[in-house]
């Protein structure tokens, strides 16, 4: 079922104000589930901070942010919430501040403790959760914890100006509108004539989409064409897996990075296909990129808490070197 | 920073990003996020201009603006708060208008490359064009709700912003507004005319008394009534009293008149005279003009006759829903019962007659600008409107519908403009390391086409249109105008800095060296009543047009084309790039639209207003007045052009979702959520109003004419 939720109380006239021009684009419904949806964001990069930026502007009920990490010189890249004289602090407290700013209707806080502290059921108070900067087995372990409580789960990342979003919405319902042109009879207040006008019809239809789990996407062996940013980011993935952190821009070239290329090429027969991205900007993480990337996400998850228009199944790409973006589906059984 | 860390960026790169010089046009929902990338990236010398102030509305997506900064200048908050992510970097911000005549030739060479983040098409040309004379690169983009585009302007080697026709606003002929309106949106122009006409600029154009120059009242009426409009006050902007009850006697009284004294009065200086008496008001409005309209009985043959409003006895039910339970939704969407529209307007009016009365005792002459965002401008056209409607048996709207129809809203959130500001800065990156050719023109969509694609670029640059009347090495273009009707006047106004946007035009007869229009207030301004023929301007004739501040010369070559009749919808005028393209075409069907070479989506930013002008005053609406398709384009071209276009109407076909695997979409059988099927209603009629699928971007700007000028500043009482 698409929640019904009758009970919950009308906007505000200052909500209705605020959110005038998104309410003109998704209307009041989503509007209301927004503001009742709690959301969790782990991790605060700079790719984060743009996810959070995009949904405290929209007017959801909480955002938590969760990070033991501190704010690195590599943050003050992209990371616009947290303000540079924060340097050696925590980056969930540091970002806090100028998060609230944004929209004093949201109730933002500041969790530090490491997410893989946090028990299972820690999850299920959120209807989101948004992780970024995990390795694979944090990742799998999540987004199980979601599918256990049928939490909506994304996990996204940026690496210098590469970046992908990856979507386990567990059985997700949704509605959408549908368009039918259809010719209309001159109304009798109308102008004279045989004049026939065309006029679109919109009706809202229920959908329901089933995702698969993040592991699935892992080894995926039948590609589309031109998706060559797939095998960035397993290499990526598969770095930080091994090292338990990204490479630094001061280790542009190094070795351990070319080590998980070369395992890549030779595992899919490359050759030469991806030369490009790998020899690109894939360090810290570049502010349009982040921008690009975390308007996706944010639209993703804006998406699923309205329950309103198709999320994307499952996997979007970026491909910094020709700018195009592109949705896979991976990982069906 | 990331200039500021060796290994983020090549060298190259992070050198030109650490030296080059910027310039950000708008700092609204697009221009708040080009800002943050750069500082972030690490730009050292940014300065961004825009002439608005900011509103609460502008909130949910302007993120470096905040509830304390309402009112204030964007250029100045938008800097202050970017200060803020790094206090070294060196911002400089104007609280102005680019097109003033302060940013000249020399402004914009200083700059390494310019980013557009407008909302209208007159500060777009006029960017376009400084960055065309100046030879910088301009990234130029805009966002519709989910949709948005990034594409370069680079002097020969792309196209300019004006080198593809740009849809053309909605126009509607004058007598459907003023006689016979058959739409919601008629009776919502009708409104805003109306508002200008008591509180506002006396606009002629925008009568809002019954038209007896209607063409379809023929016979002796027609006759008769023409004679009023074009008699020798030839003033439009006033309107016929006639007594309550006599309508039509009173008009024939008044014929009889005409060869005596008349006694006419303009519509504010009888509101005046009435102290704006809500009563009297209401019952000329929305009684007595009607029945005069009523008098006019060819009209309605075929149509559904108004029905006259009694002031006294307003009906008070609501179609569809009892009085008594209160529909769930914003106060805005509640639909108004006729009576509760009469005490809107009683109020508005009240209210609206103060505030005009106050902004005239410190300025005299002075009046309000209609501003949806202002509570009682927009109480009155809502009131208006639904009682306009109501009369002509059209459905009503709720004011929430009303708003979005009459302030032309484009629905803009933060996510698509920040994707959109992300490639923008992407673009900067590729200038900047002198890879123009890779800013392909990048366009995002609510849902991915057919090749999985979500942010879809194109293949390459699209090359320049050859024929272009900005862009081409010497720009040409021919004017199709009846010239023993248009005057020099028009010419000036309607044509060359409404249609074709020159700030301030030099026109000058080629061959003969007669200046006819100077931009040098006081030499010319004897030509303004004479019509072209007059000055000698003919079929034939060769005009040097030049704009000394856009740098931009323009030869146009007049082509004599009949004034169209009066309910003809086609404009006064046309102006194309080629005379072919005024012959007429077989295979072009009227229905089609403009062609865009691919089909971009439409670019606009903000929620500002684009006019719905009538088409009397409209400078171009038709298909015709712009070249179909481009015979210069090459056949690759043009294969990607239709590919993009099938796509481009895809997303606005939701039935044509691309779905991978069927079994994993259930249609629940079109089960219909009322409350849900309600709302969605809104945006998307509402979307289908601009020309749905072909490119270009909204006028942001009220008024044509001065839309290139400083808006004025809101001067309704709040």
């Amino acid at each position: 079922m698409v929640d019904q939720r009758d009970d919950i109380i009308e906007l505000t006239d200052a909500e209705a104000e605020l959110y005038d021009r998104q309410i003109r684009l998704w209307g009041l419904e989503s509007q209301k589930r927004l503001r009742s949806a709690n959301i969790l964001l782990a991790g605060l990069n700079g790719f984060i901070a743009e996810v959070a930026k995009n949904i405290i502007l929209a007017g959801v009920k909480s955002v938590t942010f969760l990070d033991h990490r501190d704010l690195r010189i590599e943050d003050t890249c992209s990371q616009f919430l947290a303000p540079k004289t924060q340097l050696g602090k925590n980056r969930a407290e540091a970002s806090l501040q100028k998060a609230q700013n944004l929209n004093p209707m949201v109730v933002v806080s500041a969790d530090t403790e490491k997410i893989d502290d946090k028990p299972d059921s820690f999850f299920k108070n959120f209807d989101v959760v948004c992780v970024s900067e995990c390795t694979i087995t944090q990742i799998q372990r999540i987004n199980a914890a979601c599918r256990k409580y049928n939490v909506k789960f994304f996990v996204g990342d940026v690496w210098g100006s590469f970046g992908y979003t990856f979507a386990d919405l567990g059985t997700h319902e949704f509605v959408e509108d549908v368009v039918q042109s259809k010719k209309m009879q001159v109304s009798e207040g109308g102008e004279p004539g045989g004049k026939g006008k065309f006029e679109n019809i919109v009706t809202t239809v229920k959908r329901t989409i089933k995702f698969t789990p993040f592991d699935n996407i892992l080894n995926a062996q039948k590609l589309p064409k031109e998706s060559e940013t797939y095998y960035l980011l397993r290499i990526m993935l598969n770095y930080r897996e091994k090292y338990g952190t990204d490479p630094l821009p001061s280790e542009r070239d190094n070795e351990n990075l070319k080590n998980e290329v070369t395992a890549i090429i030779e595992k899919y027969n490359l050759c030469d296909s991806i030369n490009n991205l790998v020899t690109g900007d894939l360090y810290a993480q570049i502010s349009p990129v982040c921008a690009i990337v975390g308007g996706v996400m944010g639209q993703e998850i804006i998406k699923t808490v309205s329950q309103k228009e198709a999320p994307h199944n499952n996997l979007f790409l970026f491909n910094p070197d020709t700018m195009c973006g592109k949705i896979l589906n991976l990982g069906k059984k | 920073m990331a200039a500021s860390i060796s290994g983020v960026f090549s060298e190259s790169l992070q050198n030109a990003i650490l030296q080059c010089k910027v310039l950000i046009v708008g700092a609204g929902g697009i221009g708040c996020e080009i800002l943050k990338n750069l500082v972030m990236t690490g730009f050292n010398d940014i300065e961004i201009i825009d002439l608005d102030t900011i509103d609460v509305s502008n909130l949910n997506r302007q993120f470096l603006f905040h509830k304390q900064h309402v009112g204030k200048s964007k250029a100045a908050v938008a800097k202050e708060t970017a200060l803020t992510f790094n206090p070294d970097v060196k911002i400089v911000h104007y609280h102005d208008s680019i097109t003033s005549s302060d940013y000249g030739l020399s402004f914009f060479k200083k700059f390494t490359l310019v980013m557009n983040a407008l909302d209208n098409r007159a500060a777009r040309n006029h960017v376009n064009r400084m960055c065309l004379a100046a030879d910088v690169p301009l990234i130029e983009s805009g966002t519709a709700g989910y949709e948005g585009q990034v594409e370069l302007i680079k002097k020969g080697l792309s196209q300019c912003y004006e080198c593809t026709p740009k849809a053309a606003q909605k126009t509607f002929p004058g007598c459907t507004i003023r006689n016979t309106p058959s739409e919601p949106i008629h009776c919502i122009v009708w409104a805003k005319h109306l508002f200008n006409q008591l509180f506002g600029e006396d606009d002629p154009d925008q009568d809002v008394s019954p038209d007896t120059a209607d063409p379809e009242a023929a016979g002796k009426q027609r006759v008769l009534f023409q004679k009023w409009d074009f008699n020798v006050f030839g003033v439009f902007n006033e309107i016929l009293f006639f007594l309550p009850d006599t309508a039509a006697e009173g008009a024939l009284q008044n014929e009889s008149n005409d060869k005596g004294n008349v006694d006419r009065v303009s519509t504010r200086g009888w509101a005046e005279n009435c102290d704006y008496d809500a009563e009297k008001l209401f019952t000329k409005l929305f009684h007595d003009d009607i029945k005069y309209l009523l008098s006019m009985d060819n009209l309605w043959k075929k149509r559904r006759p108004p029905t006259p409003l009694d002031w006294s006895y307003l009906p008070d039910g609501v179609a569809g829903c009892s009085k008594d339970t209160m529909e769930s939704g914003l106060k805005d969407q509640q639909q108004w019962s006729i009576a509760k529209c009469g005490s809107v307007f009683k109020e508005a009016v009240a209210n609206l007659s103060k505030a005009l009365k106050t902004c005239q005792e410190t300025s005299p002459g002075d009046h309000l600008v209609w501003d949806k965002d202002d509570q009682n401008a927009m109480d009155f056209v809502a009131a208006c409107a639904n009682i306009r409607a109501h009369i002509f048996g059209i459905p009503q709207k709720t004011r929430f519908d009303i708003k979005s129809m009459a302030g032309n809203i484009i629905p803009a959130i933060a996510t698509t403009n920040a994707i959109i500001a992300g490639v923008v800065v992407l673009h900067a990156f590729r200038i900047l390391e002198h890879n123009l050719k890779a800013c392909r023109s990048v366009y995002l969509r609510l849902k991915m086409n057919h090749r999985n694609q979500l942010l879809v670029p194109e293949k390459f640059v699209n090359p320049p249109n050859p024929k272009c009347y900005v862009c081409a090495p010497t720009p040409q273009a021919v004017l199709a105008a009846d010239t023993t009707k248009m005057t020099i006047k028009e010419l000036d106004e309607t044509v060359l800095k409404a249609r074709l946007n020159m700030i301030a035009p030099d026109v000058m007869i080629d061959g003969k060296g007669i200046v006819v229009i100077s931009s040098e207030e006081g030499e010319t301004e004897g030509n303004n009543e004479k019509t072209l023929e007059q000055v000698g301007i003919r079929d034939g004739t060769v005009l040097k047009v030049d704009d000394f501040h856009q740098n931009y010369s323009l030869t146009v070559t007049v082509l004599q084309r009949e004034q169209p009749s009066v309910k003809d919808e086609s404009p006064d005028f046309l102006i194309v790039a080629d005379d072919e393209d005024l012959k007429p075409k077989e295979d072009i069907t009227i229905s089609e639209k403009p062609s865009t070479s691919n089909g971009k989506v439409e670019k606009v930013e903000d929620d500002d207003d684009i006019d719905i002008v009538e088409t009397e005053i409209s400078p171009s609406t038709s298909e015709a007045d712009v070249p179909k398709k481009r015979k210069t384009e090459s056949p690759t071209n043009n294969t990607i052009n239709k590919k993009r276009k099938v796509e481009t109407n895809n997303q606005h076909d939701d039935d044509v979702c691309i779905i991978e695997d069927d079994r994993e979409v259930e249609k629940v059988a079109l089960s219909v959520l009322p409350a849900i099927e309600e709302k969605i209603l809104t945006p998307r009629k509402y979307k289908s109003l601009p020309d749905d699928d072909c490119s270009i971007v909204y006028d942001g700007n009220e008024d044509q004419s001065t839309a290139s000028s400083p808006k004025r500043s809101k001067q309704l009482a709040k």
